[in-house]
C-alpha cells in the first residue's frame, strides 16, 4: 500500500536571490490537517518559502512537491492569501467581484458564474462578516476589511490547502481574533493550514505546529516540544556565522548545483 | 495668417459635410479613426490597469526596426509583412527589458528607456539610409497622416469593389480585439489582478502578457500610418483613465472606450479643419480636454470629491 | 569628495573652450568630395572643417551633460520622467517660435522650459490630488503635451513664415543645421549644470540617498529637485537640436546606466558617464560624417548603446562573456576535485594497500562512461596531479590503464575529503542537521571552504579525527606524506 501523500513535502530547498541565499536546505513534511506558524527573525526567509510553494519563485535547488505533485500542477490545491502590500488596490473591481475570482478555478476555459457560485461567494463574505461591502471597489477599505476579502476569496476556493503570508499585520484586534476563529474552524473541516506569523507571543495559542526558520530549518513540528526557550534562541539569536558565510560561497557558484553527487 | 483662425460655426461643421464628395472623404476619415479609438482603448485599458503604460509607449516605439526590416526584405508596405516584422521587433524589446531587470541590477524605468530608444535609434536609421526603397516619411511615424486615408487602395472581392482597404484592416483588427478580450476576459482579468491566483487555477500568465504585447503591436502597426507611434500612447492612455473617473468597474470602463472614441473622433476632426493642424494631434488634444474635467469633477476619486472627503 | 582639484579644472577647461567659440568663423566650408574612409576619417578627427568642428563640439559637449544631468536622472528613478519631459517641451518650442517670429534660440529656450514647468506641475498635480498611478500620469502629460505641440507645429507649417526647416530639425535633431549661437547654448548649459554639481553635490548626495533624513538636517531637498529638473530641462532642451525630442532622453539614460554596471561611487560614476557620453556624442558625429546625412541623433544613440552592449559583455566580473568564461573554469575545477575525492575513496576502500586504482574503479565510483572517464583523467594528468600507467608495464590496453596520484594530487584529494568530512561534522554537531542530508550539503561545500574557515571548523570542533560516519578526516601529517600511507 503507498504511503499517504503529504499536502507539503519540502526537500533541501535553496533559494538565492543575485547570489545570496535566502533559504538553505530546507526540509518539511507538513501533515494533513495541521496548523502550522511559521516563525523566525526578518529576512529569515519565511516570506520566500511561502512563494517557493506557490510557485511564485524558482529553487536554485531541492524541491516542493504538493500532494506528490509539482508546484506547477500542485498549486490548484492551494488558496494563497498575499500579503496586503502586494495587492493592487487601485484595481477596477470591487469586493464581490474579487471573491467571484476565487470560483474561476472551479469553470473551464469557457464556462460561466453558476448561481451555485454566487450564493457560495456570498457566505464566504457572510463568513467574514464583509457582505454589507460586496459592491465597494477594493480600496476604498481598511486594512482589516481588505484582509477578510481576501480571506474569503480563498474560502471560495474550496482549497485543501491555505497559504497566508502575515494575515495580521496592519489588522485591528478584533479582526484578529475573528480571523484566528475561522482558521481554527477551517482546520477542524480537515484543511491544512501555514500561516507566516511575526508575533511570538501570540503564535503558542494559534498554532498548534510550529517552523522554526532563519535561512534554514532550525525546526518544527508540535508546538509543544519546539516552542522551546533554547530552540527560540537559536532562531532569533542570530545566525552561525560559518554556515551562512559558506552558504553565500555556495550561492555565488553556480556550477556547484550542476555537478553529480557521489555515492557515500 | 492668425495662430488661430477666427471661428464660424459653418466653416467648421457644416462645411465639411456639405457636397457628397466631401462627405464621403470625410466620413471615412472619421470612421477611420473610430476605429482607432476603439480598438486603442480597449487594448489600453488593459495596459493601463496592468501599469504597463509606459511599456506601451515603449513598446509602440521598440516596433520600428521590425517594420524597416520588413519593409527592406519585402521591399512592399503589406501589412501581413508588417504585422510580422513588428510582432518580433516588439516581443524582443519585451525580451531585452525583462532581461536586463532579472539580470542586472538595471531598475525598470532605466532599462524600459534604455531599450526601447536604441531599438527606435535603429529603427530611424535604417528608415533613413534606406530611402530609397522604403516608402515612408520619417515625420509620418510620428504624427501620422490620417487625412491620406481615403486615399488607400480599394479591396475588391469578385470584382466588386468593397471600400478602403486601410479601413478595412483597421476594422478587422478592432473585430478581432474585441473578440479576443470578450473570449478571454476572466483570463484577463485574473491575471491582471493577481498572476498568482491565475497560475494557480491554470491560466497561462506568460501567455496572456505575450497576447497582450502582440494585440499592443498589431494595433500601433494599423494605426501607425493615421496617427503615428507617439500619439497612438494617447489612445492608449487617456480612454480608460479617463473612464476610470467614473466608474468602479473593469467592465464598464471597456464599454466607455466607444462612447470616447467617438467623442474624441468627431470633435478631433473639426478641431483639425478649423485650425488647420494635424488631424490625429487635434483627436489627442480633444481626449486631454476631455480628462481635464473627468480628473477634477468625476465621481469615482476626482479632484472635487477627494478635497470634500478630506474636510 | 574624490579628485578635489580636477572639478575646478574641468569648468576652467570648458570655460576656456567657450571662448575659443568666436574664433570658429560662421562660414560652412564647402564638402569635397572625399573617396575612401580613411581619407574622410582623418579629415574628421584632424576637425579640418568649420561645420565639423561644430558638430563635434556640440555633439560632445552634449554628451557630457547629458551624462552628467543623467546620473542622476537614473539613480533617482526618474528616467521616464526624462522622456516625458522631452516630450512635453514641444509645445513651449512651437510657442517660444511665434512669439519670436524666427527660430530664435533665447524664445524657444524660453518658451521650452515654461512648458516643461508646466508638465512637472501638472505630473506633481496628478500625484497629489488624483487616484492616477505614475506610470498612467507619464503617459498623459507625455502625449497630451506632445499632441498639443504637434497640432502648433503642423499649424506653424501652414502659416507664411513657418515653413522652415528648423521646426522639424527637432523631432529627430540635424547636427548639420548647429550654428556658432547654439554652441554658445550648448556651452553654457554644461557650464550651468556642472558648477551646480560643484557646489551642491554632498547635498545632492544626501537627498538621493536618504530623503526624509535630509530633510531633517534642514537640507532644501525640494529646492534642490527643482533646481535639479531646471536643469533636466535645460540640457533636453539645448540637446534638441543634435539628438531630436525623441531621443532626447536616450542620452540621458544610456550613459549613466552603462556607467552603472562600472563603477559604484558617485564621483566615479558622473566622471565615467560624462566620458561615455562625450565618446558617444563623437562616434555618432562621426558616423553621421560618414554616413551623408542621416539624422545624427540616432546615430550618438546607437554609439552608446553599442558602448553599453560591449560592457554588458566584457565588463569585469559580471559581464557576460567574462562570467561564461569564468564558469568554464570552474566547472572543469569542481570537476577534477570531484575525480582526486573519487580515487582517494576507491583507495581508503583497501585501506590504502595499494598504490594505484584500474580506471575501470574509477568509472564505477563516478558512475561515468569510459569516453567522460578519459576526460577527467586526462584533465588530472594535465594538472600533474595523477599518472596514468599500465599493468605489468605492458603495453596499455584501453580500460585496462591504472592510476596513480602524484604528491601533489594526494594532498589535493585529502584537502577536498578533509573538507567534506569536516564539513559534515560540523552540520551534525553544530547545526542540527538531519543525517541523511548533511552528505549532499557537504558535496557542495567542500569546494568552497578556504583554510581559515578549516582552522575555524577545527577549533569548533576541537580538532576532530572521525566524521560521523567514522571515516577518517585527513590530518595535515597525511597530507605531507606525499602519498599512500604505508601502512
Amino acid at each position: 500500500m503507498k504511503p499517504p501523500l503529504y499536502p507539503i513535502e519540502i526537500h533541501d530547498l535553496t533559494v538565492s536571490y543575485q547570489r545570496k541565499p535566502v533559504l538553505y536546505g530546507v526540509d518539511i513534511e507538513i501533515e494533513e490537517g495541521s496548523l502550522v506558524g511559521v516563525i523566525g527573525p526578518n529576512g529569515a526567509g519565511k516570506s520566500t518559502l511561502i512563494k517557493a510553494i506557490m510557485n511564485m519563485v524558482r529553487p536554485n535547488g531541492g524541491f516542493v512537491k504538493i500532494f506528490g505533485k509539482s508546484p506547477k500542477a500542485g498549486t490548484k490545491h492551494i488558496g494563497y492569501v498575499p500579503q496586503r502590500e502586494s495587492v493592487d488596490w487601485d484595481f477596477p473591481v470591487t469586493v464581490m467581484d474579487v471573491v467571484l475570482m476565487g470560483r474561476y478555478g472551479h469553470l473551464g476555459w469557457l464556462g460561466r458564474l453558476s448561481k451555485a457560485d454566487r450564493r457560495m461567494a456570498h457566505e464566504c463574505l457572510e463568513k467574514v462578516d464583509m457582505l454589507p461591502y460586496a459592491n465597494r471597489q477594493i480600496g476604498n477599505l481598511s486594512g482589516g476589511q481588505q484582509q477578510r476579502v481576501f480571506l474569503a476569496r480563498a474560502l471560495a476556493q474550496e482549497s485543501s490547502i491555505y497559504l497566508m503570508d502575515e494575515p495580521f499585520s496592519g489588522v485591528d484586534a478584533v479582526t484578529e481574533k475573528a480571523i484566528v476563529s475561522i482558521l481554527k474552524s477551517m482546520q477542524q473541516d480537515g484543511k491544512t493550514l501555514v500561516i507566516v506569523h511575526h508575533d511570538l507571543a501570540t503564535a503558542k495559542e494559534y498554532f498548534d505546529h510550529l517552523l522554526l526558520l532563519n535561512m534554514r530549518k532550525i525546526a518544527y513540528g508540535p508546538i509543544q516540544q519546539v516552542f522551546t526557550e533554547e530552540l527560540l534562541q537559536t532562531t532569533y539569536g542570530g545566525r552561525l556565522t560559518v554556515f551562512s558565510e559558506m552558504a553565500s560561497q555556495a550561492a555565488k557558484q553556480p556550477e556547484i548545483e550542476k555537478q553529480k553527487s557521489l555515492p557515500l | 495668417m492668425p495662430l488661430i483662425p477666427p471661428f464660424q460655426m459653418d466653416q467648421v461643421f457644416i462645411e465639411p459635410w456639405s457636397t457628397s464628395g466631401l462627405l464621403t472623404w470625410n466620413l471615412q476619415i472619421i470612421l477611420m479613426s473610430i476605429l482607432i479609438c476603439w480598438t486603442c482603448g480597449l487594448v489600453g485599458s488593459f495596459i493601463v490597469v496592468r501599469r504597463m503604460a509606459l511599456m506601451g509607449d515603449a513598446i509602440s516605439h521598440g516596433i520600428l526596426p521590425g517594420l524597416a526590416f520588413a519593409f527592406i526584405i519585402s521591399g512592399s508596405l503589406g501589412l501581413g509583412g508588417m504585422f510580422i516584422g513588428a510582432c518580433l521587433a516588439g516581443l524582443a524589446c519585451n525580451f531585452c527589458i525583462e532581461w536586463l531587470h532579472s539580470h542586472t541590477k538595471i531598475r525598470e524605468d532605466a532599462a524600459m528607456g534604455l531599450v526601447f530608444t536604441s531599438f527606435f535609434a535603429l529603427g530611424v536609421t535604417l528608415i533613413s539610409s534606406h530611402a530609397e526603397n522604403i516608402d515612408l516619411d520619417p515625420s509620418c511615424i510620428l504624427y501620422g497622416e490620417i487625412g491620406l486615408v481615403p486615399l488607400a487602395e480599394k479591396i475588391k472581392i469578385g470584382g466588386t469593389s468593397l471600400g478602403n482597404r486601410a479601413i478595412w484592416t483597421m476594422a478587422a483588427v478592432f473585430i478581432s480585439t474585441a473578440m479576443g478580450i470578450i473570449l478571454f476576459y476572466r483570463q484577463l482579468l485574473v491575471s491582471s489582478f493577481d498572476s498568482t491566483l491565475a497560475a494557480s487555477i491554470g491560466i497561462p500568465v506568460k501567455g496572456v502578457h505575450i497576447g497582450l504585447m502582440l494585440a499592443l503591436a498589431l494595433t500601433t502597426v494599423a494605426s501607425l500610418e493615421a496617427v503615428g507611434v507617439i500619439l497612438v500612447v494617447a489612445m492608449f492612455v487617456f480612454p480608460p483613465v479617463t473612464a476610470s473617473f467614473f466608474f468602479r468597474r473593469l467592465p464598464l470602463v471597456l464599454l466607455s472606450t466607444l462612447p470616447l472614441g467617438i467623442l474624441y473622433s468627431i470633435g478631433g476632426f473639426h478641431l483639425a479643419h478649423w485650425l488647420d493642424c494635424s488631424i490625429a494631434g487635434a483627436i489627442a488634444v480633444v481626449a486631454t480636454i476631455l480628462f481635464i474635467p473627468a480628473c477634477l469633477l468625476g465621481p469615482n476619486g476626482g479632484v472635487r470629491q477627494r478635497l470634500r472627503q478630506k474636510m | 569628495m574624490l579628485f578635489p582639484r580636477l572639478w575646478p579644472t574641468l569648468i576652467l577647461l570648458l570655460f576656456l573652450l567657450c571662448l575659443w567659440l568666436p574664433s570658429l568663423d560662421a562660414r560652412q566650408v564647402e564638402m569635397l568630395k572625399d573617396q575612401n574612409f580613411w581619407d574622410q576619417a582623418t579629415r574628421f578627427f584632424l576637425l579640418q572643417d568649420i561645420s565639423v568642428q561644430i558638430v563635434v563640439l556640440g555633439s560632445t559637449l552634449i554628451g557630457i551633460s547629458c551624462g552628467l544631468i543623467g546620473s542622476y536622472v537614473v539613480t533617482r528613478k526618474l528616467s521616464l520622467f526624462g522622456d516625458t519631459l522631452s516630450h512635453a517641451v514641444l509645445p513651449g518650442i512651437a510657442v517660444g517660435f511665434l512669439w519670436a517670429g524666427s527660430k530664435d534660440n533665447l524664445a524657444l529656450l524660453i518658451g521650452a522650459t515654461g512648458a516643461g514647468f508646466l508638465g512637472v506641475s501638472s505630473l506633481t498635480f496628478l500625484q497629489k490630488y488624483t487616484r492616477v498611478r505614475q506610470d498612467s500620469a507619464l503617459g498623459i502629460v507625455l502625449s497630451g503635451f506632445y499632441a498639443v505641440g504637434i497640432c502648433l507645429l503642423t499649424r506653424i507649417q501652414k502659416m507664411e513664415f513657418g515653413n522652415q526647416a528648423g521646426l522639424d530639425s527637432f523631432l529627430f535633431g540635424q547636427a548639420s543645421a548647429l550654428s556658432v549661437e547654439d554652441l554658445w547654448g550648448i556651452g553654457g548649459a554644461l557650464l550651468v549644470i556642472s558648477l551646480f554639481i560643484l557646489v551642491a553635490y554632498k547635498k545632492l548626495l544626501i537627498t538621493g540617498f536618504d530623503l526624509s533624513f535630509s530633510r531633517s538636517i534642514g537640507i532644501p531637498a525640494d529646492g534642490l529637485q527643482y533646481a535639479l529638473w531646471l536643469l533636466l530641462a535645460f540640457c533636453v532642451i539645448t540637446s534638441l537640436q543634435i539628438v531630436g525630442v525623441i531621443l532626447a532622453s536616450a542620452l540621458l539614460i544610456i550613459p549613466a546606466v552603462t556607467a552603472s554596471l562600472l563603477v559604484k561611487r558617485m564621483n566615479a560614476y558622473l566622471l565615467v558617464s560624462a566620458f561615455l557620453g562625450a565618446c558617444a556624442g563623437l562616434g555618432g558625429s562621426f558616423l553621421s560624417f560618414l554616413g551623408k546625412g542621416l539624422p545624427t541623433g540616432p546615430l550618438i544613440v546607437l554609439v552608446s548603446s553599442g558602448i553599453f552592449i560591449s560592457v554588458l559583455c566584457l565588463r569585469p566580473r559580471t559581464g557576460i562573456a567574462t562570467q561564461w568564461f569564468f564558469s568554464r573554469k570552474n566547472s572543469l575545477r569542481i570537476q577534477r576535485e570531484n575525480t582526486l575525492k573519487a580515487i582517494y575513496q576507491v583507495l581508503e576502500k583497501n585501506n590504502f594497500e595499494n598504490q594505484t586504482i584500474p580506471t575501470q574503479a574509477l568509472m564505477t565510483k563516478r558512475g561515468i562512461d569510459r569516453i567522460e572517464c578519459e576526460f577527467e583523467i586526462q584533465q588530472l594528468v594535465q594538472a600533474e596531479l595523477a599518472t596514468k600507467g599500465s599493468p605489468d608495464h605492458s603495453p596499455a590496453l584501453p580500460g585496462q590503464s591504472i592510476l596513480s596520484l602524484t604528491p601533489r594530487g594526494w594532498e589535493y584529494a585529502c584537502k577536498i575529503v578533509r573538507n567534506h568530512r569536516l564539513w559534515e561534522l560540523y552540520l551534525t554537531n553544530e547545526a542540527n542537521y538531519a543525517p541523511d542530508h548533511v552528505h549532499e550539503d557537504a558535496e557542495k561545500i567542500e569546494h568552497v571552504l578556504g583554510e581559515d574557515t578549516i582552522r575555524q571548523l577545527e577549533r569548533i570542533l576541537s580538532n576532530p579525527k572521525k566524521d560521523p560516519h567514522g571515516k577518517l578526516i585527513p590530518s595535515l601529517t597525511d597530507m605531507e606524506l606525499g602519498g599512500v600511507p604505508k601502512t
